[in-house]
Order: C-alpha cells, then sequence, then structure tokens
C-alpha cells in the first residue's frame, strides 16, 4: 500500500474509475496548458528566421533544419561548451550531495556545541542577496588562481545553504527508531548514514541531484565572469551568443533551448524512477 | 576545544581573504599605466587577444575572415578573436582587464569608453593615433571626439550605426504613398493616408530599442540636446524634449500607432506587413529575418527644425591590464590600423566603417544600395554622451518615454521627473568616477 | 512527530546522558558532528560567509574594485537609504514596493497550486511519470528563452495569447508587458508556469516520505479523504512545507529575470524589482557600496519573515503534539 490511497480509494470499482477519469482529464489539461509554450518552442525551432517573425503561430514553411545544423557548422566550439556544461554541472552536483549530505545529516541527526549557529547560518546566508557574493568571490577566485578553470565554476557553488537546509528537512523527518535498532545492533556512524539513513532518503537525494545540476546548467553571470577562453566557456552564455545582438536568429535560440534543455530533462525522467523506486522501499520499513 | 578550533579555522580564512581582497584593491594605479606606441611592430612572436560583440548576423563569419587574413600577412603577430554579446563585455570586461585577465584589444561602444576610461582601465592612444596619422577629420563629424576623456584620446574610430527609416514597400503601395516622406507635413500626409487605408502607419514603442533612439533623434531635430555641454545637467527636458516625447504621444493618441506596442513589436509589425515605417537601427539590414520582407530604408523624416538623427559608433581601444605586455599592445596598434585600412568588406556587417576615405569611396554606394540612405545621414548625425557613468542617467530617458507613453504622466511631467533624477545622478557621478 | 524547531526536542536527552560522563560523552559528539560537517564547512565558510563578511565591510566604504583608495564612510550607505527624498531611497524602496508585491500573489499561489498537482501526481497509476516530467518542464529552461518564448506569446498586438482572447470575444488588446496591472498577471502567471514544477517535485518527495501506516491507520479510525488530508498528510509534508515556504519566499524575493527581460522594470520603473535594481547598482553603476548596504536591508526583512515563518510553523507543530 502506498499514499496514493488519500486520493483515489480502492472502496468501490465504479467511483474509482470515475475518480480515475477524472484524475486523467485534469492532469491532461493541465499539462497541455504548461506544454503548449514548450511545444511552439520545439515548432518554431524547425522554421527559417523570416517564417518565424512573419508567420508565428503556423506550421514551419518551409520545414528548415537549419538552425540545428547551424550549431555543428559554426565557428563556435558548442560540441566542446556542451561537454564543459555537462563536467561542470556533474562535478558540483556530486560534490553538493556529499557535503549537504553528510551536513545535514549532523545538522538534523546529531547533538553538539554551535549547532544552533550554524543552522541558523546556513539559513541565513540563503537571505542574503546573491549579487553580495559576486564581486567578492570572483576576488577570492582569482586570489586562489582559479580563474578561467573547472574549479571556478564548480568549487564555490559546492556548499550552498540550498542543499544542506533542504536535506535536513528530510533526514528531521525519519523515525528515531532507526538510527538506535541499528546502532544497537553495533553499527558505526559511517555505516548507519551510508547504509541505512541515505537510502532513506533517497527521493530526497534524487531531487536535490536533479536541481543541483539544474542550477549550474542554467548559470549564466558566474561563468561569464569567471571563464576568460572561448574553449572553457559553458553552454548558457554560449548559447545567448548565437541568437545574435538583436536576437534575429529566433530558430537559432529555440534550437538551443531545445538542445540545452533535453538533456536535464533525460536526468530528471531517470531521477523520477529512482524517487518511485524508493516509493517500495520506505514502505517496507517505517 | 574542536568546536572553538573549526571556528577559529573559519574566522582566520575569512580575515585573510578579506585582508587579501583589500590589498589587491589599490593595485591598479595610474603609473602602471603607459601610452600605446603605434607603427610597425618587429618585436617577438605575441598573441594579441581580441575582444568584441560581435556575436549575431553575419559579423563572427567577417571578422573571423578579417582576422585570418590579417595573421596570414604578419608572421610576428597572432590575433586570438573572441566574440561574446556586448553586455557580457560590458559584466567581465573591468574586472579581467583590472586583474591582467583582459583582452590586448577590444571594441567598446561611444557611451562607454568615459566609464573604462574613468576607472584607469585604457590606455593613452593619443601616441598611437598620431602615429598612425588618424585625425578628427579622417571620421564622420563627432566620432572621433567620443573617444577623448579629461582631455586624453582613448580610442580610435571603427564603425558608425545610425538610425534610420525602414519602410514596407507593400504596405505604402496599398495606402497609394508614391514619394518617401522627408519632412513633418509629408510624412503625416503618409501617416493619413495609411490611416484611411486602415493601417497604423508607424509604431512607436516605449523601449531603449526604439523608442529612446527615436526620441533622441527628436530633439536634436527640435534644436534641443539631451545634456548640457559639461554634462553636468541634463536638458531632455527642454521645449525641445517635450515637443519630441509630445509628437510621439500625438502619434498614438491620433490613432498613427497603436498603445502599448510592445518590445521589437514595431518592427515585427513591419516584417508582417501591419506597418509601413520603423524608425530602427542600419544593423536590421542584415536581419534575417527581414529576407523576404519588401524593405527599404530612408533617411528619418525632419518632423523639427534641423536635421538631426541618433547614432551610435563603436572604437578600438587598448585595455590596461594589469602587467600589460608592450610587445601585445604595439602588435595590437599594427592590428587596429591594418582593420581600418581594411574595413571595406565590414559594410556587408551592416555597419558603416568609420574612416571616411574607405566609406566614402564610390564602389560603396554602388555595392550596398540599402546603406546609401544611412550614409547620407552621418553628415547630420549625433552621437551618444561621453560622460563616466552616463549611462545610469540615460535609462531615465526610457523611464520618462515608459511613463508619458502609458498615460501614467503627461510628456513634460514625465521629462521634468526623468531630468530632476538625472541630474542627481551626474552630480554623484563626479563622486564616483572624478579625482 | 519530528520537531521543527532547530534542535529542542533533543534538549532533554543531554540530561540522561549522565553527569559523570558528560564532558567525555560531548567531546566526541562535537567531533563526530564536526566531521560530517567538515567538508560542507570548508566550502561554506570561504565562499559564502567570507563574500558576506566582506559585503558588510563594503556596505561601509566606498569600496569599488577600480578605486585605488577604499575610504570609510561609516553608516552613509544606510543612512542615503533612509533619507526622505535622496535618490537611493526614492529608487530602493520603489523597487522594494515593487518586490514586497510581487511576492504577495506569487507565494500562496506558488504553495497552493504545486501543493494540489502534487498530491494529484502521488498516485500509483499508469503514467505519472510522464506528467511529473511535463509539469517539471518549464523549469529545465532558463530565464533567457523564458523571456524571449514569453514574449512573444504576450505582444500586446501580434501574441498568441491577445489572438486567442480575441477568439472568445475579448475585443481589447491586452498590454500584457507594457502596462499595469496587465505587467504583474504576466509575471506572476510565467513564474508559476516556470517554477510550479520545482515546488511539485519537492512536495513528491515529502509525500513519499510519510509513513503510509498511518493513513492505514487513519482509514481504521474512520478518517474520511479529507480528514487524512488534514491529520496525515499536512503534519507529514511540515518540515518541507517550512523549506518550501522560506525558500519560495526568497525566490520571489529575488525575482529579477522575469521583469528584466519581459517588462524591462516597466512602465516607467513599476515593474523593477529590488533585486534588479540593486544588481544594476552593484555590477553595472559601479556603486557596489550602495548596492550591499541595500541588500543588507533587504537581508534584515527577509529574515524578519523568515524568523516568523519559522516560529508559526513550529507552533503549530509543537501544538499538535506527537
Amino acid at each position: 500500500m502506498s499514499a496514493t490511497t488519500s486520493i483515489v480509494t480502492r472502496r468501490r470499482p465504479v467511483r474509482r474509475l470515475t475518480a480515475v477519469i477524472v484524475l486523467y482529464t485534469v492532469l491532461g489539461l493541465l499539462s497541455l496548458i504548461i506544454a503548449l509554450p514548450l511545444i511552439w518552442m520545439m515548432i518554431t525551432s524547425f522554421k527559417t528566421d523570416s517564417d518565424a517573425v512573419q508567420h508565428p503561430y503556423s506550421l514551419p514553411n518551409p520545414v528548415s533544419a537549419d538552425a540545428y545544423l547551424s550549431f555543428t557548422s559554426g565557428q563556435q566550439p558548442i560540441l566542446r561548451w556542451l561537454l564543459n556544461s555537462f563536467g561542470a554541472a556533474t562535478i558540483q552536483t556530486i560534490l553538493i550531495l556529499i557535503t549537504a549530505s553528510m551536513g545535514a545529516y549532523a545538522l538534523a541527526r546529531m547533538d553538539f556545541a554551535g549547532k544552533k549557529i550554524i543552522f541558523g547560518l546556513v539559513v541565513a546566508m540563503l537571505m542574503v542577496p546573491p549579487v553580495v557574493f559576486l564581486l567578492p568571490n570572483y576576488l577570492i577566485v582569482r586570489e586562489l588562481g582559479w580563474l578561467d578553470t573547472m574549479l571556478a565554476i564548480t568549487i564555490p557553488g559546492a556548499a550552498g545553504s540550498f542543499g544542506i537546509f533542504f536535506l535536513r528537512q528530510f533526514f528531521i523527518g525519519l523515525p528515531k527508531e532507526i538510527e538506535e535498532a541499528a546502532r544497537i545492533d553495533g553499527a558505526g556512524d559511517v555505516r548507519i548514514f551510508v547504509q541505512i539513513v541515505l537510502p532513506l532518503v533517497k527521493p530526497a537525494l534524487a531531487t536535490l541531484a536533479v536541481l543541483s545540476f539544474l542550477n549550474n546548467w542554467n548559470d549564466f553571470l558566474w561563468p561569464v565572469y569567471v571563464l576568460l577562453s572561448p574553449e572553457r566557456m559553458t553552454l548558457q552564455p554560449g548559447l545567448s551568443m548565437l541568437q545574435g545582438a538583436y536576437r534575429e536568429h529566433f530558430g537559432i535560440v529555440m534550437a538551443g533551448a531545445a538542445i540545452a534543455s533535453i538533456p536535464v530533462l533525460i536526468i530528471f525522467a531517470a531521477a523520477q524512477r529512482q524517487i518511485v523506486d524508493s516509493v517500495t522501499g520506505a514502505a517496507v520499513k517505517g | 576545544m574542536r568546536t572553538t578550533w573549526a571556528r577559529g579555522l573559519g574566522l582566520a580564512t575569512a580575515v585573510a581573504l578579506i585582508a587579501g581582497m583589500t590589498a589587491c584593491s589599490g593595485s591598479a594605479d595610474k603609473s602602471s599605466q603607459g601610452a600605446v606606441g603605434g607603427g610597425d611592430y618587429t618585436g617577438p612572436k605575441v598573441e594579441v587577444t581580441f575582444w568584441n560583440g560581435w556575436t549575431g548576423g553575419n559579423h563572427p563569419k567577417l571578422v573571423a575572415e578579417l582576422v585570418d587574413k590579417f595573421n596570414a600577412e604578419h608572421d610576428n603577430i597572432t590575433v586570438k578573436d573572441v566574440p561574446q554579446e556586448w553586455a557580457d563585455i560590458a559584466s567581465k570586461a573591468p574586472m579581467a582587464i583590472q586583474s591582467g585577465n583582459g583582452p590586448d584589444v577590444a571594441v567598446l561602444h561611444g557611451d562607454d569608453i568615459a566609464t573604462y576610461a574613468a576607472q584607469n582601465l585604457l590606455l593613452d592612444a593619443s601616441e598611437i593615433n598620431k602615429t598612425l596619422g588618424y585625425q578628427a577629420g579622417d571620421f564622420p563629424p563627432g566620432v572621433y571626439d567620443k573617444g577623448m576623456y579629461d582631455s586624453t584620446q582613448y580610442a580610435i574610430p571603427w564603425s558608425v550605426t545610425p538610425l534610420g527609416m525602414y519602410v514596407n514597400k507593400d504596405v505604402v503601395a496599398k495606402a497609394g504613398i508614391k514619394d518617401m516622406p522627408t519632412d513633418k507635413a509629408s510624412y503625416v500626409a503618409a501617416l493619413d493616408a495609411l490611416k484611411a487605408a486602415d493601417i497604423q502607419g508607424e509604431w512607436v514603442d516605449s523601449f531603449i530599442f526604439t523608442g529612446t533612439f527615436e526620441f533622441e533623434s527628436l530633439v536634436w531635430q527640435h534644436g534641443g540636446d539631451l545634456y548640457n555641454k559639461d554634462v553636468t545637467k541634463a536638458t531632455f527636458n527642454s521645449d525641445a524634449g517635450v515637443q519630441a516625447l509630445t509628437w510621439m504621444k500625438d502619434m498614438i493618441d491620433k490613432g498613427y500607432s497603436p498603445a502599448n506596442v510592445a518590445q521589437d513589436g514595431n518592427l515585427t509589425a513591419l516584417a508582417s506587413g501591419k506597418a509601413a515605417f520603423n524608425w530602427n537601427g542600419i544593423w536590421q539590414t542584415t536581419n534575417a529575418s527581414m529576407a523576404d520582407v519588401p524593405w527599404t530604408a530612408v533617411a528619418v523624416p525632419q518632423i523639427g527644425s534641423q536635421k538631426a538623427v541618433w547614432s551610435s559608433s563603436t572604437h578600438w581601444v587598448f585595455p590596461a591590464n594589469k602587467n600589460q605586455d608592450k610587445n601585445k599592445t604595439d602588435a595590437a596598434a599594427v592590428f587596429v590600423k591594418w582593420m581600418n585600412d581594411n574595413s571595406t568588406g565590414w559594410l556587408k556587417s551592416g555597419e558603416l566603417p568609420a574612416a571616411n576615405k574607405i566609406r566614402t569611396a564610390p564602389s560603396v554606394a554602388k555595392d550596398h544600395p540599402q546603406l546609401e540612405a544611412f550614409i547620407n545621414e552621418l553628415e547630420y548625425a549625433h552621437y551618444e554622451t561621453v560622460s563616466p557613468g552616463i549611462n545610469e542617467a540615460n535609462a531615465l530617458i526610457t523611464t520618462a518615454i515608459s511613463e508619458a507613453l502609458t498615460g501614467k504622466k503627461s510628456p513634460k511631467q514625465a521629462l521634468d521627473d526623468a531630468a530632476s533624477q538625472a541630474d542627481q545622478i551626474l552630480e554623484k557621478n563626479k563622486a564616483k568616477y572624478g579625482a | 512527530m519530528p520537531s521543527l524547531a532547530p534542535s529542542r526536542s533533543r534538549a532533554p536527552r543531554r540530561i540522561v546522558a549522565g553527569e559523570h560522563h558528560r564532558s567525555r560523552h560531548h567531546g566526541r559528539r562535537n567531533l563526530r558532528a564536526y566531521l560530517f560537517l567538515a567538508p560542507f564547512l570548508v566550502v561554506f565558510a570561504t565562499f559564502i560567509v567570507t563574500p558576506a563578511v566582506f559585503g558588510l565591510y563594503i556596505s561601509v566604504t566606498n569600496w569599488s574594485p577600480f578605486r585605488k583608495r577604499i575610504d570609510f564612510v561609516g553608516l552613509a550607505n544606510y543612512i542615503d537609504l533612509f533619507t526622505p527624498g535622496a535618490l537611493a531611497s526614492q529608487n530602493f524602496w520603489q523597487s522594494m514596493g515593487a518586490t514586497g508585491w510581487f511576492v504577495l500573489w506569487s507565494v500562496p499561489l506558488l504553495l497552493i497550486i504545486p501543493l494540489l498537482v502534487s498530491l494529484l501526481l502521488n498516485q500509483k497509476l499508469r503514467g505519472m511519470t510522464v506528467f511529473r516530467t511535463i509539469f517539471f518542464a518549464p523549469y529545465v529552461l532558463g530565464v533567457a528563452i523564458i523571456g524571449l518564448v514569453w514574449g512573444y506569446i504576450f505582444d500586446t498586438q501580434s501574441g498568441i495569447l491577445n489572438h486567442l482572447l480575441h477568439s472568445i470575444g475579448v475585443a481589447q488588446d491586452i498590454p500584457w508587458t507594457v502596462n499595469t496591472p496587465w505587467v504583474w498577471v504576466s509575471l506572476v502567471g510565467v513564474t508559476i508556469w516556470w517554477t510550479m514544477g520545482l515546488n511539485t517535485v519537492i512536495f513528491l518527495a515529502g509525500l513519499k516520505g510519510i509513513n503510509t501506516d498511518l493513513y492505514e491507520a487513519a482509514a481504521i479510525d474512520g478518517a474520511g479523504r479529507f480528514q487524512a488530508f488534514c491529520h496525515v498528510t499536512l503534519p507529514g509534508l511540515r518540515p518541507v512545507m517550512l523549506f518550501i515556504t522560506t525558500t519560495t519566499v526568497l525566490a520571489s524575493a529575488n525575482m529579477f529575470g522575469q521583469s528584466y527581460l519581459l517588462t524591462r522594470g516597466g512602465p516607467g520603473t513599476a515593474t523593477r524589482t529590488a533585486i534588479m535594481y540593486i544588481s544594476d547598482q552593484g555590477l553595472s553603476q559601479n556603486n557596489m557600496a550602495g548596492a550591499t548596504a541595500m541588500s543588507y536591508i533587504l537581508f534584515l526583512i527577509l529574515a524578519v519573515i523568515s524568523i516568523i515563518n519559522f516560529q508559526v510553523q513550529k507552533d503549530r507543530t509543537e501544538g499538535r503534539g506527537a
């Protein structure tokens, strides 16, 4: 059994069927509203620039793959940018999962001196407008000699408040008995954390992984500041360059958006599977 | 104990880093700056990094071609072309130059130069201008001086990009308009004819692109100016300014333009045959989305008492990087000279080469008929105001236009409010960038 | 029920630990906790706390990366913000007003809609993964694309939205991105479209963590669906709810890209948000000192809101008991 019983009950088959139909209708309509702009985006990516501006709401005429082809034939190292972005986002996501899960575990499940201060600081730092960090961090990264390197776009964001606050809220919800039982069995801190606690918050970890990846993937301003060579650039600033200074290449912008979003959607769908899987796991215990 | 130790470590790191940062913040002092020599470069082989904002249209291809040609002709100089968005250059260049990671040569817009110069980010280019033999008279009137700040020349002109009036030929034909409007009377007649044919002739918007450029053109046409001579006071709220903005508001009130035109809505309207005219920049001549549109471009009509039109300009500058290699700067100067001498091909970019001798060559008008109207406008074009931090004051002009065109304030009220804020900003800029 | 108070519920157990072992026991406990925290703290201290502290220093000087001499100016940058009629205070508080207005409209909708959607999606039925992916999809896009796509949709004269409205009988051309009050409708609407997937996914992760036995227990007690929602689902979501309210308020208070791209802060400066003004001052107008002072005022206000939020949500939990 799962939490699903809260809405679609198993009481009577007819009522259940009606509920399911209503549910699918509502979700279908909502999805349509949400997806329409995205569908329009995809359609536009197959238009020529003049077709896109003169007939924005008709089907492509002619159907043109020029926008996509321009990514392979241009002077800009787009494949390189894609790899840079992928590498940076992956590295940072892994770092965030490590720092945040360990830190959040301590904050949620352990007693120690200074706990309140640290958690207070974590939450407080969430409230400092991001613009405050930009120039000082630029100076720090410069002093460390990290300008124009992968370190600059992976390390500074590897311990934000978001991740640790997020995971703490999930750790806090776990029943205490789980660790106590394991401790009686003679398990140490590390084993309890890795083998017992982490699997229980898998949905949260998967969610945080997607959000962290996305955050790095879509980051725009910071890479512009700290990356200097064209071959070290990441995808987002690179793509915005291709649309042209006066946004005249509408098809390219839309094709670029499609190229940039598809990898993340695949990762999201894969992470979803993790979330669904873990439900069965969580339901067995408890 | 451990806690104290951990806290202490954090604090120590913080203090050390802050001390470090504060110490370096004073590194860009004037003494490290030099002047740019110019002439031939005979030194060792160097790589010159070149930042520019030419990312759209056929710009990247044209620049790459020119750079390749230059590199092939020069054994001891390799120019590395680094295109990126203008906005990105604006964000990163100052910090990069200050820490010695900036380019050896770059292209900036006219209204940015003073801001960079005031922050000691540019090398004095008087010497190179002299060596290369450039004088104000080699460029359209008013362009060379845009590189001048605090009696020092910091830049070499490269291109100019005036506003013009784009016309959808099919649409004007529908209203039976034969001759292109050139002055107020003929323009109003054309707008009336269009209105009779149920077409709103020119769509006026309230955004920088293009409402602000149109407004500024109109201010100058009415004999006014945006700021006083030494840029200590805003004057865009003068009678000329009020007349200019009232004209724009009347366009809407009289039904020549729809209300609430969105960003880029006027160009879209021209392209899709809903509007006849659009005051827009020369850069639209290469806009791929205009490829199938039956357009032509003419000089903007003279609405006020004199001919005038807005134009921007781009300039070469030599950044004063921390520990700048003098060889690289000298090599960059050779590159700039070569580019200006070989800029005929640049006409294909939809920008006009600033160098008169290139632009006025007889072949130019013949090969690029779509640019003719823009070239002719240069006699009376006005360029952007030079003063450090001027963009903050300029932004208020757009705010005023927006407030007036959306009916929030009367044109006069909107301009007066903006001018009084702009005066305060100019005053603040003196302290911020002065001394 | 687990408590939401940062650490209070654990306090009584310390006494149980036994007086004579106390200090050694605490020492080991502290070491253990700090070892877990160490990787986080090193990066956090360097790239978050240090810049924040440095920011405080900047805000009491005339700091600029390009200035040769930095002068201490005391609280001048702050006093400017509280001097009626001064340029900075006029613009700053107007932009704060715009931000406040946006927070007021966007936050409730960004809590309620994702909560409802996540309940709908939390079913063991075919196709839920597909729906989840669709709902999340807009969030994957960068704000630059959002601005461009919706700019087209919202165009006053040729946008598809007005086109659709005309076909159902709305005669007027609605100025979605040009004039009030419509600019607010578009900004809030686009933000919901763009980010509701984020909160939905977090709510879903929270729903997965609720112990399913509780629903069965509720059913045995004869609780209806609505009662089960009130007594099992909502309390079970509390830790997540606290997180989502906090981060949504912060995200809305930091809104900037949407109005920068869609309305350019207009009409006039009506939709120029605090972050839009602060970023412009700090990064484009070379006024980092003033911008940092403004940032810390905004910080204080957000901190107060968050403390209230923490108190309210904590109180409710404790009131219900375990």
